[in-house]
C-alpha cells in the first residue's frame, strides 16, 4: 500500500493537444479515488499515464515516495483492472489469476496456494477451471479483480471497470468493489463518466474537464459546494437547473418571474453583493424544485411553469418543464440537449404529485439550496 | 388454406433449397466427383485408356508403384518439400507479420515493406520457376554474391546437382509462398486487442513472453487452419518443381506429382498413373478430414 502524488502531470500529443495539462493530485494511502468526467476530459490518459501505459510529458509521479515517471509498468507496483477486462480467452481463470506469478516465476505450490485464496474471497472457486467465454459478464469483472488482487499491489487502478455490466448487476459490483476495497485497504483510482459511480464509490472525487482538474473533494462536497458551474451541471442526476438573471437588491430577477433571497444567501456569499445590478448564474438542483400544489411544496417561493413531459419512476417523477429564464450550458460536452427546446428545466417531484403534461403550474423553490456563479467564468461566487 | 394446398406449400419449401444447390452440384459432380471416380476405376484396370476392353487389375497396380523405388523417393520428396514449406512459410510469415504490425518501424517504411514483401504472391508459378532458374543457375546473381562473400569456393549448379537440387525447389517454393501467411497472420495480429498486451505490461511480461503467452495463443486458429491448407496445397505443387527441375537430375526432386505425370504421360501408364494418384488422393483426403474436423471443433 501507497500514496500515490501526480505533481504537475502534463501529457501533450504530437499535434501539440494537451491531453493533461499541469495536472496535481495527491491520493492517500489506502484512499479510494474517484476520477471522473466527460468523454474525452482525460481522466482515462491520467490513469493510463500512472500506469505507464502512456509517457509522461512533463511532470513527477511517485508511488510510495518513488519517482516512477521513467519506470515500465511492471516495476511500479500497481495492478489495473481494465474496461474490456482484457482476460486471455485462451486461459481458463486459475491461469488468468496466476498469470503474473507464473510469469514472476512462481512455484506451481505457491501459485495455487495464492490463486485459491483469491478464489475464496471473490467466491470464484468453482469457476477456477472455465474458460473467460462462458463466464457471465459479473465474473469476468471478479475475475479481472482476482488478476489485480493477486500480485498484492501498492495501488489498484481501475478504469472503467463497470461500464460493460448492466444497470443491476453494475449496483450489485459497485458495493461488492467498495467493500474489497474497503477491507483490503490498498490504494485505488478509479476511472469513470458516471457520476452515480463517483459519489456511490469513492472516499474523494475529482472531476476533470478538458485535461483540468476542477475540484477534488468529497462526494458530499462536490454535491453541495462546487467550485463552477461545470462541476455543479456534472456532479447530481438530473444535472442541475442553471438559468441567467440579474440581480436586483433582494430580488433575482428573470423574464416574468422574481425570487427573493434571505439574508443567508448573502451571509454565505459576501461576493454575491457585487453583482448587484448586473447578471449572475443560479443554479437549482431538480431535488430542490417542488410541485407547491402539495404540502411539502408549499412553503417554498414560487415561479410560474409549463409541463412538457414527466417520467414517472415509481419512487419519483422527474418533470421536464419550461421557465421564463434563459438556461445556461454548464460546459458538460455528454449533457444531452433537449432538442427543439421545449423545456429547459428539471424537478424531482414525489410520486404522489398529480401535475400532467402541458399543464401550467407554480413551482416551489427552496431559495436557500440556489447555488450562484460568475456569468463570465462560471465559477462559484 | 385446403390440406392439398399446404402439403403443396410444403413440398415447394423442403424442394427449393435443392433447387438452388443444383448448378454447383452439377458442375461439382462432373468436373470433380466424375473424373475421380474414373480415375480410382482406371487404377483397378489393364491398360485403362489404351484399350477399348481393359480387364480388371485389382491391386497389381499399386502393388507396383510400392514396389517401384522411385514412388517412395518421390512420396520422401513430397513429404519433405512440403513439412520444408510449411514450416518455413509459417516462420518467415510471422516473423514478417510480426514486423509489419510493429509499432516500433516508421509507418512509411512499414507500406514500403509491406509491398515489397507481398510482390512473391503476385507471380504465378511459371514466373517464379523462370525468375529462380535464372537466380541460381551456376553464373546467376547468387552464385556471384556468395563468392563475393567467400561463402563457397566454386560454382554451384542447384538445380542440377543431386545434392542441391531438392533444398533448391523448396527454397523457391517457400519464397513463393510466405505471403499467404504474412497476410492472414497479419489480420489476425491486428484483431488481438491492445489490452491484452498492456495487461501483460502490468503482469512483468517480457517481449518473448507477451509472443509465447499472448501472440501465439491467440493466433493457433488461423496458424492451424492456414498450415493444414498449406500442406494440402503444396503436396500437390506440380508447375514449379516441372519447370524448374523436372523431376530431376537422377529423380532428385521427384514429387509424387511429377511421378504421376511422367507415368501417365510419358510412359503412357495410365493404369499406374492413376493408381498413383489414387495414393495422393488419398494423402490429400486424411488432411482434409482433419482440416474439416478441426474446423468443426472450433
Amino acid at each position: 500500500m501507497a500514496e500515490v502524488i501526480l505533481e504537475n502531470i502534463c501529457k501533450t500529443y504530437g499535434n501539440n493537444f494537451n491531453a493533461i495539462d499541469h495536472l496535481n493530485l495527491s491520493v492517500e494511502d489506502g484512499e479510494f479515488l474517484i476520477l471522473v468526467g466527460p468523454s474525452g476530459c482525460g481522466k482515462s490518459t491520467a490513469l493510463r499515464m500512472i500506469a505507464g501505459l502512456e509517457d509522461i510529458t512533463s511532470g513527477s509521479l511517485r508511488i510510495g515516495g518513488i519517482d516512477v515517471v521513467d519506470m515500465p509498468p511492471k516495476d511500479r507496483d500497481i495492478a489495473m483492472v481494465f474496461q474490456s477486462y482484457a482476460l486471455y480467452p485462451h486461459m481458463t481463470v486459475f491461469e488468468n489469476i496466476g498469470f503474473s506469478m507464473r510469469l514472476a516465476g512462481k512455484p506451481k505450490a505457491e501459485r495455487k496456494k495464492r490463486v485459491d485464496e483469491i478464489a475464496k474471497t471473490l467466491q470464484l472457486t468453482s469457476l477456477l477451471d472455465s474458460k473467460p467465454a462462458n463466464l457471465s459478464g459479473g465474473q469476468r469483472q471478479r475475475v479481472a479483480m482476482g488478476r489485480a488482487m493477486v500480485r498484492e499491489p501498492a495501488a489498484f487502478l481501475m478504469d472503467e471497470p463497470l461500464s460493460n455490466l448492466d444497470a443491476k448487476l453494475r449496483v450489485q459490483m459497485r458495493a461488492e468493489i467498495t467493500s474489497l476495497q474497503k477491507q483490503l485497504g490498498v490504494t485505488t483510482i478509479y476511472v469513470t463518466h458516471d457520476q452515480t459511480e463517483a459519489m456511490t464509490m469513492g472516499d474523494r472525487v475529482a472531476v476533470l474537464k478538458g485535461g483540468v482538474l476542477q475540484q477534488v473533494d468529497t462526494p458530499k462536497r462536490l454535491y453541495e459546494s462546487p467550485v463552477n458551474a461545470f462541476v455543479a451541471g456534472f456532479i447530481g442526476s438530473p444535472s442541475m437547473n442553471l438559468f441567467e438573471a440579474t440581480l436586483t437588491g433582494d430580488d433575482l430577477i428573470s423574464g416574468t418571474f422574481a425570487v427573493r433571497l434571505q439574508d443567508e444567501a448573502f451571509i454565505r456569499r459576501p461576493g454575491l453583493r457585487s453583482y448587484a445590478g448586473r447578471k449572475v448564474v443560479f443554479g437549482i438542483r431538480p431535488e430542490h424544485l417542488y410541485d407547491s400544489s402539495l404540502e411539502s411544496g408549499r412553503k417554498y417561493q414560487t415561479i410560474p411553469a409549463k409541463v412538457t413531459s414527466i417520467e414517472e419512476l415509481g419512487s419519483e417523477h422527474i418533470v421536464h418543464l419550461n421557465i421564463d429564464a434563459v438556461r445556461v450550458d454548464s460546459g458538460d460536452p455528454d449533457a444531452v440537449e433537449d432538442f427543439g427546446r421545449a423545456s429547459n428545466a428539471v424537478a424531482k417531484f414525489e410520486p404522489v404529485s398529480t401535475v400532467r403534461s402541458g399543464s401550467e403550474i407554480q413551482l416551489g423553490l427552496d431559495d436557500v439550496k440556489l447555488h450562484f456563479f460568475d456569468p463570465e467564468t462560471h465559477l462559484a461566487i | 388454406m385446403t390440406r392439398q394446398k399446404r402439403s403443396h406449400h410444403k413440398l415447394k419449401r423442403a424442394v427449393a433449397p435443392y433447387l438452388y444447390l443444383s448448378p454447383s452440384l452439377l458442375i461439382v459432380g462432373l468436373l470433380m466427383l466424375l473424373p475421380m471416380v474414373t480415375v480410382i476405376a482406371y487404377s483397378f484396370q489393364n491398360s485403362a485408356v489404351l484399350r477399348r476392353d481393359p480387364s480388371f487389375a485389382g491391386l497389381k497396380h499399386y502393388q507396383a508403384i510400392f514396389d517401384d523405388p522411385v514412388f517412395w523417393a518421390s512420396l520422401w520428396h513430397t513429404l519433405y518439400f512440403t513439412c520444408m514449406s510449411v514450416v518455413f512459410h509459417m516462420t518467415i510469415g510471422m516473423i514478417f507479420a510480426l514486423m509489419l504490425n510493429s509499432d516500433r518501424i516508421n509507418p512509411t517504411l512499414r507500406n514500403v515493406l509491406r509491398v515489397l514483401y507481398i510482390l512473391p504472391w503476385l507471380f504465378t508459378a511459371v514466373i517464379i520457376a523462370v525468375i529462380w532458374r535464372l537466380l541460381l543457375e551456376p553464373n546467376g546473381v547468387v552464385n556471384s554474391i556468395l563468392m563475393q562473400m567467400g561463402i563457397i569456393g566454386s560454382k554451384i549448379e542447384w538445380f542440377s546437382s543431386p545434392e542441391t537440387a531438392l533444398h533448391a525447389v523448396t527454397f523457391a517454393n517457400i519464397w513463393a509462398g510466405y505471403p499467404l501467411f504474412m497476410v492472414s497472420l497479419l489480420a489476425g495480429l491486428q484483431g488481438i486487442p491492445k489490452d491484452f498486451y498492456e495487461a501483460a505490461d502490468i503482469d512483468g511480461a517480457r517481449a518473448y513472453q507477451k509472443l509465447i503467452f499472448i501472440t501465439i495463443p491467440q493466433l493457433m486458429p488461423i496458424i492451424i487452419s492456414i498450415s493444414l491448407l498449406d500442406f494440402i496445397w503444396t503436396m500437390q505443387v506440380f508447375p514449379l518443381i516441372w519447370i524448374t527441375t523436372g523431376g530431376g537430375p537422377i529423380y532428385a526432386t521427384e514429387v509424387l506429382s511429377t511421378y504421376t505425370y511422367k507415368l501417365a504421360f510419358s510412359s503412357y501408364n495410365l493404369s499406374q498413373a492413376s493408381a498413383s494418384a489414387v495414393v495422393i488422393l488419398l494423402i490429400s483426403l486424411g488432411l482434409t478430414l482433419f482440416y474439416i474436423r478441426y474446423q468443426r471443433a472450433r
